[in-house]
């Protein structure tokens, strides 16, 4: 028989001996914590990461600003979809736009933060310095743009142009920065960049003088690729793979073989013409996003011309619009127009022009919303404006009670 | 990554093994036999067990209530008589050496048994001694219940038990909750305990395609489980620490017994059958029942389905079969074993669908020393389980099939060319997959130097392996080029449990029960995500076969828990218990600021019925329990850190994003439950009334709260920050009715009644799931549906919405489970009916179904509203608001998922079985008993819920909150089991 007490003592001692002798520590590679970040070696992964965001956000609002905006109708079954159609932005429905472009701003702003601390004196000499300004830049005008109010860092409502603020500050340093460092691309994207919330601030001047600046064939995009789902352009993937927005029953559905606004039809395989993820609304498709990878222009020369064309326009310079708006549409191959006779003619035309040269490129609700307050334009009469603070945000953020 | 290091358990265990030569007790030669008949009929009790106390000789009563027991050593022998259900009796003879004793026993029926044990944190307990409700699923209530796994087997088996099916997929997993909820954030299942040794108690990741998980509960065969105690509350369960707030479910499966091989047969055929899917009044079923000829949906447009089965319908019979084959025996004190093997196949009652399970099973025990015995149980099995797109999915079946001409699957080849033609027969061409692999094997130690002193040591090794796919193949009409969903999947479960008790007699009034324990569990996931796209041609493809390949996540995470307990229980006459303990638990899923964690609990028990005072005209035993304790939820692994995720940008490139904020605060959520109440026994035992109140409060809840997105962080944020309270009710009583040797009659009802409410949440109001309209909110129960609601419903006018208004709970909060039992010589007729009350459904279906005009229930008020737009609004002044607003047809009007929210009541009739004894001149080939069985599993459901199932909820969805959106409804079964023991 085994000694008793041997036994005894065995057993007793296991609980503590599998309690104090095996390794307790757990592990779970993949998440890195924050503090990893804090060297230079991560900082091109932190700023393409930047750029991640910024794209995920743009992706994933443009489908939802083009319905809010008329670009595009439902022909789908989501809810929320159906209500952005009807004009109706609801603070619930919003909860992942407005996370979304919160996080490209914060990734944006924390990340330069982080960059100048640990990088110190040769921050400003930093390669990718400049591209995460121009990010923080992008990030805050797709805010200004869309949303109705401010909120930075958890902070109290502020107004929408705060958003402009910041971004022409941080275009600026974008700009100087990529200039220094003879990056002419960012330089360029920042100058187009500037321009437009110049614009937005009224300082018309200013914002032709950086659009002139920035190449007529320029153009500055989203990132979006095929190589992981969260790269992915959503928009072509609600319109190409699940027919959830139509052409059809927006103005656009009578606009044909123009190369900027482009959309065809398809048929099952019976013959008949498709529709929509509904069941029954004709099925239009745009083709200007054909691939879960296509891109998203921020900055295009042609937008800024058309920049340019309304500096002239409130100017009073009828003719002077025409002929950016003439140069814009060379660039498509489109035929010249003539001058309008009037203003309201002029404006019209200058909307139509700057609604296909920013066809679904998220652009549409905010030069909506200011031509509305301008009494030039009331498509969104009766409709939601922009995009409210977000219930997540309202329910989380002590400073909004 | 660490290596593991599993030495210091294995080594001990090898050490242990080792220094115990074997020994095996001096063979004595005398003889003991005798009969087990129950007391009253006389009848013989097949099964029950006698045994040689303080040996490991025994014997199991045959099907004419003999036993024999050989090889008993001269000298006072006492032998106990013990059958689940009835009083124990013990005897004792006087054994000489080479002679031949009878002992006869007659036991009586006691459903409270207070002089049986209870297997416990601590080891096995005196019931009469323990302070909390107890139930157990025995042997023979198995049997009946036609259940073919251990989900089916906890449906309405006792009060507090709830389990929602989920789905009609073959192989989905149920959801299973012991007295509701009383965790937000860290799941409710309970812990799970397979003959002593802790196995995972979660669930494989959901099926991209199905949408469904697979439960590795269900891996153990029905066949192959003795009997399982359930566990609830967290006065019960506080020695078993961190994670067993959601109590504890302790299985135990068939063992050997001394005596010659035992060999046990069954086989099962059957058929799997679906009745009418959806609302009555659909005659259709929804295009399920009906999918033959030309069809239209309610605005009028026609259809017909080129691919449609012959039969007219898309459902069929579903083929079941199973075979289960065993064999139990032993050497009388020396080693005794159970072996058996089981295989199950089943078709489900659409195309592709059905489920094939092998298993096999083997538990040993020895006794390598006069005072230690060890048990290794081993179990190994593997599921296929096909089945086909379903839930939130473009490619699904009840999505496609119910829309009608709004399937997405159109095509050409229909008689008709003038309608619409559809192919739904396409979408099953996908192929939706889960197999798994689970393994199981455990070693218990029992270690007695002295009567009065028990050792235990456990060390169990539960490894789960599944491959969940979901492949769209090439030439598909919606995903021409193929795609491949694919989650390889692995957890394992490495435990050692060990708990020592030592019990003493003070004195002539007073006993003590001094224990004290140690447990470490190891838990590991490893899990990859892995999707490819675009195939180059058709097939049999592979993850490497699309031209896009993407790893869209991995897991690999270890998680440590390792607690220790002491437990002192004072006993006073053997009538009044009192019971102090408390159990100190660390997690290395814990933030740094938080250290151990202490869960203390008391109890006390008293019977008063064996008072001198107490009259016992009537009521026979009475036993008076109270317990308050507390336990705990940990949170996951890293929940405590702030992390940012590796993701790929700007076409590949790689980059950072936000992950989670932290909470270096971060600690286990406690439960802290007081439970009154008391067990009694009636009228010659035949009333068994179960009765307690229990009242749950959860403090610290771990509750995700959002953070402000503006601060960067787009997801929430585990804090310990709410409450939540749950209290509640359960009844459980049985009665035998009739009894005498030919006929028997009993009944039994189970009722539970849950109330659970949100406490202080910070003043949030937590989105469990936007789509779902699913909240927690202080006041609400414990989650809610949450949103619009039409305030005039019945009123013949356009609805009155408002918004922000309470909808319901989730959950059932009143559980009603009748049975009847009916036996008339060698039949049995048993039936098991379950009723769910106060919870409800978000009918997902009829929400999108009636926006694309194919809910059958909108027609005509569709049709009036389309006479409403063009000018005659008379057919609307018999329309009633909700019916306007779940309707509508006019977008100007909001459409709401709320507007769907039903109550989710129902009635099923979860078993009906006949059960025929074969007489044993009928019995053939060497058999010495059998019995043939006819069952049926969910014959009959009533519900005004008019979705699909009001147990159906979409997995991928969310599995705390629940929406039925396009989910394919459980079917019924009807089976024919012959069982034949040799």
């Amino acid at each position: 028989m085994m000694n008793t007490k041997h036994l005894t003592g065995c057993l007793l001692g296991a609980g503590l001996a599998l309690a104090a002798g095996c390794d307790l520590k757990v592990t779970n590679p993949g998440p890195l914590q924050d503090e990893q970040l804090n060297t230079v070696s991560a900082f091109p992964a932190l700023v393409n990461g930047m750029s991640g965001d910024l794209s995920v956000a743009v992706g994933n609002y443009i489908d939802r600003g083009a319905l809010a905006s008329g670009e595009l109708a439902e022909a789908g079954n989501f809810a929320a979809e159906q209500q952005f159609a009807i004009g109706v932005i609801r603070p619930e429905d919003v909860n992942p736009d407005w996370a979304n472009m919160q996080q490209a701003r914060w990734s944006a702003e924390d990340g330069l933060r982080r960059m100048a601390r640990v990088l110190g004196t040769s921050f400003d000499t930093y390669v990718d310095t400049p591209r995460a300004y121009l990010y923080a830049g992008f990030a805050n005008r797709l805010l200004g743009e869309n949303v109705c109010t401010a909120v930075i860092d958890g902070g109290p409502a502020q107004s929408d142009t705060v958003y402009f603020v910041r971004a022409e500050s941080v275009f600026t340093r974008a700009y100087n920065i990529a200039k220094a460092l003879n990056n002419t691309t960012v330089a360029n994207a920042a100058l187009g960049g500037r321009a437009s919330v110049l614009a937005w601030q009224g300082k018309w001047a200013a914002a032709a003088a950086d659009a002139a600046l920035v190449p007529n064939t320029f153009v500055f995009n989203a990132i979006f690729s095929t190589n992981t789902a969260r790269e992915n352009n959503d928009l072509a993937n609600q319109t190409i793979s699940r027919r959830e927005t139509t052409v059809f029953g927006t103005v656009y559905a009578s606009v044909f073989k123009d190369p900027r606004t482009p959309w065809d039809t398809i048929k099952t395989s019976s013959g008949a013409l498709q529709t929509g993820q509904d069941g029954k609304t004709r099925f239009f498709r745009q083709t200007k996003y054909t691939s879960l990878g296509s891109l998203v222009p921020l900055v295009k020369g042609a937008e800024m011309l058309l920049l340019r064309a309304e500096e002239r326009l409130r100017a009073g310079d009828i003719a002077g619009m025409t002929t950016f708006i003439n140069t814009e549409r060379g660039l498509y191959t489109l035929a010249t127009v003539t001058a309008p006779a009037t203003t309201a003619a002029a404006w019209t035309l200058l909307q139509s022009e700057r609604g296909s040269v920013t066809w679904l490129e998220g652009r549409r609700l905010w030069d909506l919303r200011r031509w509305n307050a301008e009494g030039t334009n009331t498509f969104l009469a009766g409709r939601s404006k922009c995009i409210p603070v977000s219930t997540n945000e309202l329910a989380a953020n002590p400073n909004l009670h | 990554m660490k290596q593991p290091k599993w030495s210091c358990a294995l080594l001990l265990a090898v050490l242990l093994a080792l220094s115990s030569p074997v020994s095996l007790p001096a063979q004595g030669t005398g003889t003991v036999s005798g009969t087990v008949m129950e007391r009253g009929t006389n009848a013989p009790l097949e099964g029950a067990r006698v045994t040689i106390v303080g040996t490991r000789l025994g014997a199991i009563v045959d099907a004419r209530g003999k036993y024999s027991i050989r090889g008993i050593a001269p000298g006072a022998t006492q032998l106990r008589a013990q059958f689940i259900g009835y009083e124990s009796q013990d005897q004792t003879v006087q054994m000489t050496n080479g002679g031949s004793m009878q002992a006869n026993f007659v036991l009586a029926r006691a459903p409270l048994q207070l002089s049986g044990v209870i297997v416990t944190a601590t080891g096995e307990e005196s019931r009469r001694s323990v302070g909390t409700a107890m139930a157990s699923i025995d042997t023979a209530q198995i049997a009946r219940s036609a259940a073919t796994n251990t989900q089916q087997l906890l449906a309405g088996s006792a009060p507090g038990v709830s389990v929602l099916a989920n789905s009609g997929q073959p192989g989905a997993g149920a959801t299973v909750r012991l007295r509701g909820v009383n965790s937000v954030s860290q799941g409710n299942s309970p812990l799970i305990y397979v003959d002593g040794v802790r196995v995972f108690n979660g669930r494989t990741p959901t099926n991209v395609g199905g949408r469904q998980f697979v439960s590795p509960l269900n891996d153990i065969a029905a066949e192959d489980i003795d009997h399982i105690e359930v566990i609830r509350g967290p006065a019960a369960t506080t020695l078993y620490g961190t994670e067993a707030s959601g109590g504890v479910l302790q299985i135990f499966t068939k063992h050997g017994r001394d005596g010659a091989p035992v060999w046990s047969f069954s086989t099962t055929t059957g058929f799997n059958n679906m009745g009418h899917v959806g609302p009555k009044s659909d005659t259709t079923g929804l295009f399920f029942n009906k999918c033959g000829g030309t069809l239209q949906i309610g605005d009028g447009t026609k259809f017909q389905d080129a691919t449609c089965p012959s039969s007219g319908s898309w459902l069929r019979n579903g083929p079941i079969q199973r075979l289960s084959l065993g064999v139990r025996g032993g050497t009388q004190g020396t080693i005794n074993y159970d072996v058996s093997g089981n295989m199950d196949s089943e078709d489900g009652v659409l195309r592709r669908s059905g489920a094939n399970r092998k298993g096999l099973r083997a538990n040993i025990g020895f006794k390598p020393t006069k005072n230690l015995t060890v048990d290794v149980n081993q179990s190994i099995s593997r599921n296929e389980s096909n089945g086909f797109p379903d839930g939130n999915s473009s490619n699904g079946a009840t999505l496609n099939i119910s829309r009608g001409s709004g399937s997405n699957f159109k095509g050409s080849g229909c008689a008709d060319t003038t309608v619409v033609c559809v192919l739904n027969d396409s979408l099953f061409s996908s192929e939706v997959s889960n197999t798994t692999n689970h393994f199981i094997t455990g070693m218990t130690l029992n270690y007695q130097p002295i009567e009065a002193w028990t050792n235990r040591l456990s060390l169990g090794f539960d490894y789960n392996q599944a491959d969940i796919r979901y492949l769209t193949p090439f030439g598909h009409i919606r995903v021409p080029l193929g795609q491949i969903f694919e989650t390889l999947w692995n957890r394992q479960f490495l435990s050692a449990d060990f708990a020592s008790t030592y019990r003493k007699q003070v004195k002539s009034n007073w006993s003590t029960s001094t224990a004290i324990g140690a447990q470490v569990f190891d838990s590991r996931l490893y899990s990859t995500d892995l999707q490819s796209d675009q195939f180059a041609g058709p097939g049999d493809p592979t993850l490497i076969s699309g031209s896009l390949r993407q790893i869209t996540d991995v897991s690999d995470q270890r998680v440590v828990n390792a607690g220790f307990f002491g437990q002192e229980m004072v006993g006073w006459r053997d009538i009044f218990f009192v019971t102090v303990g408390a159990r100190v638990d660390g997690n290395s899923a814990f933030g740094q600021s938080f250290g151990l964690q202490t869960y203390p609990k008391v109890s006390a028990s008293y019977v008063i019925s064996d008072e001198s005072f107490f009259p016992h005209r009537f009521v026979e035993s009475l036993k008076l329990r109270g317990a308050v304790g507390d336990a705990g939820k940990a949170p996951g692994a890293f929940d405590a850190v702030r992390t940012w995720s590796p993701v790929a940008a700007e076409a590949g490139k790689p980059a950072f994003t936000t992950n989670q904020v932290g909470n270096a605060a971060l600690g286990p959520e406690r439960t802290r439950e007081v439970e009154l109440g008391f067990d009694a026994t009636a009228l010659d035992n035949r009333i068994n009334l179960q009765y307690s109140h229990f009242d749950q409060h959860t403090y610290k809840a771990l509750i995700p709260v959002q953070q402000a997105p503006s601060l960067g962080f787009a997801g929430s944020q585990l804090i310990n920050a709410g409450e939540l309270l749950s209290s509640g009710h359960e009844i459980q009583l049985s009665a035998d009715l009739v009894r005498s040797r030919r006929f028997e009659l009993s009944g039994r009802v189970g009722f539970t009644a849950l109330h659970t409410e949100a406490g202080s949440l910070g003043g949030q109001t937590l989105t469990i799931f936007a789509l779902g309209r699913t909240v927690v909110k202080q006041g609400l129960p414990v989650p809610s549906y949450y949103g619009l609601q039409v305030q005039n419903p019945d009123a013949f006018a356009n609805p009155v919405v408002l918004d922000n208004q309470p909808l319901g709970s989730t959950f059932a909060t009143r559980i009603w489970t009748p049975g009847l039992s009916v036996k008339l010589k060698r039949l049995t007729l048993d039936a098991q009916g379950e009723w769910q009350l106060g919870g409800h459904n978000l009918n997902a279906i009829g929400y999108q179904n009636a926006n694309l005009a194919a809910w059958q229930p909108c027609y005509d008020i569709q049709a009036k509203m389309r006479t409403a737009a063009a000018g005659d609004s008379s057919g609307l002044a018999t329309v009633n608001a909700l019916d306007r607003a779940r309707c509508t047809i006019n977008t100007k009007i909001a459409r709401d998922y709320a507007f769907w929210v039903e109550s989710a009541d129902f009635f099923k009739l979860r078993s009906l079985s006949l059960t025929a004894d074969i007489p044993p001149r009928l019995l053939r080939f060497g058999a010495r008993n059998g019995s043939i069985v006819f069952a049926g599993r969910n014959l009959y459901t009533n519900t005004k819920y008019t979705g699909t199932d009001p147990e159906s909820a979409d997995q991928r969805d969310d599995t705390f909150a629940r929406r039925d959106y396009y989910v394919f409804p459980t079917s019924r079964s009807f089976t024919a089991t012959l069982r034949l023991g040799f």
